[in-house]
């Protein structure tokens, strides 16, 4: 019998206010949003180290016709210094820092620019002769890149080292920069919506003054009293966060698996189903601030 | 069933205190009317019975209990013993005559039930067979105020408090109220009715409580709303309309 009855009263402050309950979910929804897709950067980031680390490479360029790097002085590398390097590469000094090595000729070079670019109208303006020719090392330890950086370097015939972590780096931290300012935004969003939770509690709790008057007087408890007013912002907020789930899951199923792994083919992208793992914090974070913001904003406005 | 003991209630400090040092007890079954000017402390006197406000010093009991060591939780357990009826009836505008009632069942968790069972029969009480489907503008004043009184005694309470319960109606309507308070007095219920109705009062002969800057003037059984005794300051002594002189002394004697 009371728990049908507060759920009638649930219902019908829900109704009476309406407009005020459709912000609530509203700002709810995008501030939720922002917080889940904070998480799914995060989610892609280690997903993506996972991969690539396992994958990344040293890479020595050799100089080519067109290097302007100065060890490239005299030209196109030879044979000679190739030959030269890749003796480095097997000597004892170097040896037991690296698992193995491959060489790509300019030939390769330009067939795995090819595969790469397929869908790119850059295929057509690039010739073999203007791709380097390269040694792909990969290293025992990643983090002592600087130990094939310090040798090579100055070789005759090398025009730079390039570490391949150090670009997947400089894309992991601007995805943590992204994420860090989704996180600011969704901070001021729930900040917004908690005022709003707190604003539309106070409007119920007015426009019910009567009925809750008559409800203390003739003695209904705390909880009858107070937990309509309660579930009306935790319902609305977990509505809001249960949008910003589909959202998500939505945006995950059909941009990320979808057009961005359609367009990036070999970066692997996180699936539907792990953004799932996402909507139950959501739901929980929505309930449990507008909880915890009924609860303190009713303690002062509706006297029990 | 209702005892104060040297109770005073300031509501601003400096300010005349709303009750000073009031000393009374009302009896189990007992109907007393509070009378005194507008600010006199009979709506405080109310207030503190409900545990609506702490009385600043002195104690308070009802139905034996301090209400002053009533934990916060409790206070609902101690309004489901009484009933309180107002001059603005209080009545949910958008209910009608039962669901107002039912309203004061509900909260508490009566069983639908019981509910369908006790409101006819209280309604019937207060003399509004047949009107449960109206809503409340669609009722006289007396009316409503029958259905207030419904409400505030349908959870059977010991105690019924009223504030000014005939302060909106006419003398002949008063008078229809008053017959409703009396049946429910008949009862069992002991109750308390603040008024300014001198008719009534007179009409009555009950006891009389007057309050005045928050001290109680006088106390007499089967009063009239004016003292018959001339007041001689403190030592003067409690009569009934009957001259029988009164064993119940003024608080501050007590």
């Amino acid at each position: 019998m009371r728990l049908l009855f507060i759920l009638g009263e649930i219902g019908g402050g829900l109704r009476r206010n309406l407009s005020m309950v459709i912000s609530v979910v509203l700002v709810t929804f995008v501030s939720l949003t922002f917080v889940g897709a904070a998480g799914m950067l995060q989610m892609q980031i280690n997903q993506m180290k996972g991969y690539w680390y396992d994958k990344v490479q040293v890479a020595v360029f050799l100089c080519n016709d067109g290097s302007t790097a100065v060890g490239c002085a005299s030209g196109s590398a030879t044979k000679e210094q190739q030959d030269n390097l890749q003796a480095m590469l097997e000597s004892p000094a170097i040896k037991p820092y690296i698992n193995d090595f491959q060489f790509e000729s300019q030939a390769e070079a330009y067939t795995h620019f090819k595969e790469q670019f397929s869908n790119s109208p850059i295929v057509d303006s690039v010739s073999e002769d203007q791709l380097p020719a390269s040694f792909r090392i990969n290293m025992k330890n990643p983090e002592k890149y600087e130990i094939i950086s310090e040798t090579f370097s100055s070789q005759p015939g090398v025009e730079t080292v390039s570490d391949q972590r150090q670009v997947l780096e400089r894309i992991f931290s601007w995805m943590n920069g992204a994420s860090v300012a989704a996180i600011g935004v969704a901070a001021v969003m729930i900040f917004c919506a908690v005022l709003l939770i707190t604003t539309t509690i106070r409007l119920s709790a007015f426009s019910r003054r009567r009925e809750t008057g008559i409800m203390r007087l003739v003695g209904a408890s705390k909880t009858v009293i107070q937990l309509p007013f309660i579930l009306e912002g935790v319902i609305a907020a977990v509505v809001g966060a249960l949008l910003a789930s589909v959202t998500l899951w939505l945006m995950a199923h059909f941009w990320l698996n979808g057009d961005l792994s359609r367009q990036f083919l070999n970066t692997p992208f996180i699936s539907s189903t792990q953004v799932l793992v996402i909507a139950p914090v959501l739901i929980a974070l929505g309930a449990g601030l507008a909880g915890i913001s009924s609860l303190l904003t009713l303690r002062r406005y509706l006297k029990v | 069933m209702i005892r104060f003991e040297n109770v005073t209630k300031v509501y601003e400090q400096n300010a005349r205190p709303a009750l000073d040092s009031v000393s009374l007890e009302i009896n189990r079954g007992e109907f007393t009317f509070l009378v005194g000017a507008s600010g006199s402390g009979k709506s405080t006197f109310l207030r503190l019975i409900l545990k609506e406000d702490k009385a600043s010093s002195g104690s308070v009991y009802v139905a034996g209990q301090n209400v002053a060591n009533i934990s916060s939780w409790r206070v609902p357990k101690l309004r489901r013993g009484i009933g309180v009826v107002f001059q603005d009836f209080r009545l949910l505008p958008q209910k009608n005559v039962f669901a107002n009632v039912a309203f004061a069942m509900q909260v508490i968790g009566k069983s639908r039930s019981i509910i369908r069972e006790t409101v006819p029969e209280v309604l019937k009480t207060v003399g509004l067979e047949g009107k449960e489907r109206r809503m409340p503008h669609e009722l006289s004043g007396g009316e409503q105020q029958r259905v207030a009184i419904a409400r505030a005694v349908v959870n059977r309470p010991g105690i019924l408090l009223a504030d000014e319960p005939t302060g909106n109606l006419d003398p002949i309507t008063s008078m229809g109220i008053m017959g409703v308070l009396d049946k429910i007095n008949q009862n069992g219920t002991t109750v308390v009715m603040a008024t300014h109705d001198d008719d009534i009062v007179n009409e009555m002969r009950r006891r009389v409580v007057e309050l005045k800057n928050g001290k109680v003037i006088r106390d007499e059984a089967k009063a009239l709303y004016t003292s018959m005794i001339p007041v001689v300051g403190e030592s003067r002594r409690l009569r009934d309309a009957s001259g029988e002189e009164l064993n119940r002394a003024q608080g501050a004697q007590l």
